[in-house]
């Protein structure tokens, strides 16, 4: 399937839930879709498209709102996912039902953006330490690494 | 009665600072719990204040083994970003660093999987024959871990027709070993039978865990991002995808040898059929907003940068994944219903990165089944005090 073919096809199969559908380069197909679509429309890509590999899932931090960005690889084509959720309730299904393989780049959207996913099969944090201080988001842009003042035992000399 | 054990951050099996945490019941493993973050350096945070000249510098020290894979990578997500297009002659030198980075690191996880099975010449083998190759990038980059080869439109270094002619030169001794290599890995009696059928994965699950790279390869999922989707001059080489179907460490080692041996005639068509020209555009020190997805076949698997950028010289955001991430939920399901005895196997059949971190040790009581987390300088007072108090101690007698 070429590109125009697939764009062609996600059109015809997702109708008005397609928000958003751009053919920006050779084989990058980017997708909009309203949060509460996010896994039926990844149901559809695992079934009829070919697309079993989840590659990656990015988040961004717009301000007022999340975008998640659920990259998939598949012969044709590597189709992007996207959804935008507000910051104000950062709420989003998870995927892992449809793709086992999501549990750790959605444990990391989680600890990173602040992000609850719900129906994630296993919540524990991923990268960042245990005694991590709740409610610090790293990637989220307004916040600012403070480095610890420095204690040397003793003093300088 | 099920016991856990715990396995790292820090293990003389471990090559990597990763916390392994395997519940046994006797000798076999059932159950299998990972925990990441112990070499974590906040480095897609960094990228954000950094601009898009530096960060293929930070880029590069994501990985030590991989390097030019991630500053490749990252490059490539940029050019597109920049509407830049590299000169032909820049993308072939910059694809066979790639390639001769990937003969590297196979040799590399050859020996240390030869090392893992206990067949430690296999190990002394490979790793003098990386030399030739890590000679090679020396002489084409000046450095035998981060090349710094890549800039934005093109590569940094030319090469010229005596380094041409020592490059296959190499290649050629490489060749003929690593034929040599493969006629032991798939036939050495004792090795196979340490290899084979340990660390099983099978074909749906490969897929459904989304298992990359080589791993995918050794379990019949033909996934090469250089084929699937052929960036740059992939489209021009000729190659095959190497798949095993046996699913297993041994699939694992015969799958890298056989890369290895596809790698040499890359090389050599890349070196034959080098074009004529300059080696680097000039790129302009801002992005118009967008943003790239960009995929690139790292020896490990794939590799994927997502990059957004909003006008400026900095980026808005960059996300990396490298391939040993996906490829943990794979290793969680290989080491279910195994033995403990293969644990340093399975783990490197994955291929992890080598890195290093802080120092703890979890102490399990094997009565209770209790834990204490003690630090090493706590661990060294405590044998301190107990050699101290040792009634031996002063007057012992050399025996001899």
């Amino acid at each position: 399937m070429s590109d125009i073919e697939i764009v062609e096809s996600l059109k015809r199969d997702l109708g008005e839930k397609a928000l958003e559908l751009t053919n920006p380069d050779r084989r990058r197909v980017f997708l909009k879709v309203a949060a509460p679509e996010l896994v039926p429309t990844v149901t559809l890509l695992r079934d009829h498209y070919d697309s079993t590999h989840l590659s990656t899932i990015s988040g961004v931090d717009k301000g007022e709102t999340f975008e998640l960005l659920y990259h998939f690889a598949s012969l044709a084509a590597s189709i992007t996912v996207r959804t935008e959720i507000p910051r104000a309730e950062p709420r989003i299904a998870s995927i892992c039902a449809v793709i086992p393989g999501a549990v750790l780049y959605e444990r990391e959207i989680q600890e990173m953006f602040g992000v609850t996913v719900e129906g994630v099969p296993d919540g524990r944090r991923l990268n960042l330490p245990d005694d991590w201080p709740d409610g610090q988001y790293p990637l989220r842009k307004d916040w600012k690494h403070v480095r610890p003042e420095e204690v040397i035992p003793g003093g300088k000399s | 009665m099920s016991f856990q054990i715990p396995i790292g951050p820090q293990h003389p099996a471990l090559k990597e600072p990763i916390s392994l945490r395997m519940t046994v019941d006797g000798e076999v493993i059932t159950d299998a719990d990972i925990r990441l973050g112990y070499n974590h350096r906040g480095l897609e945070k960094l990228a954000e204040e950094k601009t898009w000249v530096q960060n293929i510098y930070l880029t590069e020290r994501i990985c030590g083994i991989c390097s030019h894979s991630h500053a490749t990578c990252y490059v490539q997500a940029v050019e597109k970003l920049m509407e830049i297009m590299p000169p032909r002659r820049g993308l072939y030198i910059r694809y066979l660093v790639s390639e001769l980075e990937r003969v590297h690191s196979h040799l590399l996880w050859l020996g240390v999987a030869g090392h893992e099975a206990g067949f430690d010449s296999f190990f002394m083998y490979t790793w003098r024959d990386r030399e030739i190759v890590m000679d090679l990038l020396e002489m084409i980059s000046g450095n035998r871990v981060h090349y710094a080869m890549n800039t934005i439109g093109g590569v940094r270094r030319d090469i010229d027709e005596g380094q041409k002619a020592k490059i296959l030169e190499g290649v050629v001794t490489l060749r003929k070993r690593s034929e040599y290599y493969f006629g032991i890995g798939a036939n050495e009696p004792s090795f196979v039978a340490r290899i084979a059928g340990v660390g099983m994965l099978t074909k749906q699950q490969a897929i459904d865990l989304c298992a990359v790279g080589p791993v995918a390869r050794a379990s019949g999922v033909a996934r090469d991002v250089r084929k699937e989707d052929p960036y740059a001059v992939y489209d021009e080489l000729d190659f095959n995808v190497c798949t095993s179907d046996s699913c297993d460490v041994l699939g694992r080692v015969v799958v890298r040898v056989m890369e290895l041996l596809q790698s040499y005639n890359m090389i050599e068509q890349m070196v034959k059929g080098l074009p004529d020209g300059d080696i680097v555009v000039k790129a302009p020190r801002k992005a118009k907003p967008g943003e790239a997805l960009s995929r690139y076949e790292a020896p490990r698997g794939e590799n994927v940068h997502y990059i957004k950028s909003n006008g400026t010289d900095k980026p808005e955001r960059l996300k990396v994944r490298a391939p040993t991430l996906g490829n943990y939920p794979a290793t969680m399901v290989m080491l279910k219903k195994g033995f403990i005895a293969d644990i340093p196997l399975i783990f490197a059949a994955i291929d992890p990165c080598i890195c290093c971190a802080e120092r703890a040790v979890t102490l399990i009581s094997a009565r209770s089944g209790e834990e204490s987390v003690v630090t090493m300088s706590d661990l060294r007072r405590q044998a301190l005090d107990r050699s101290k108090n040792t009634p031996v101690k002063g007057k012992s007698v050399w025996p001899f």
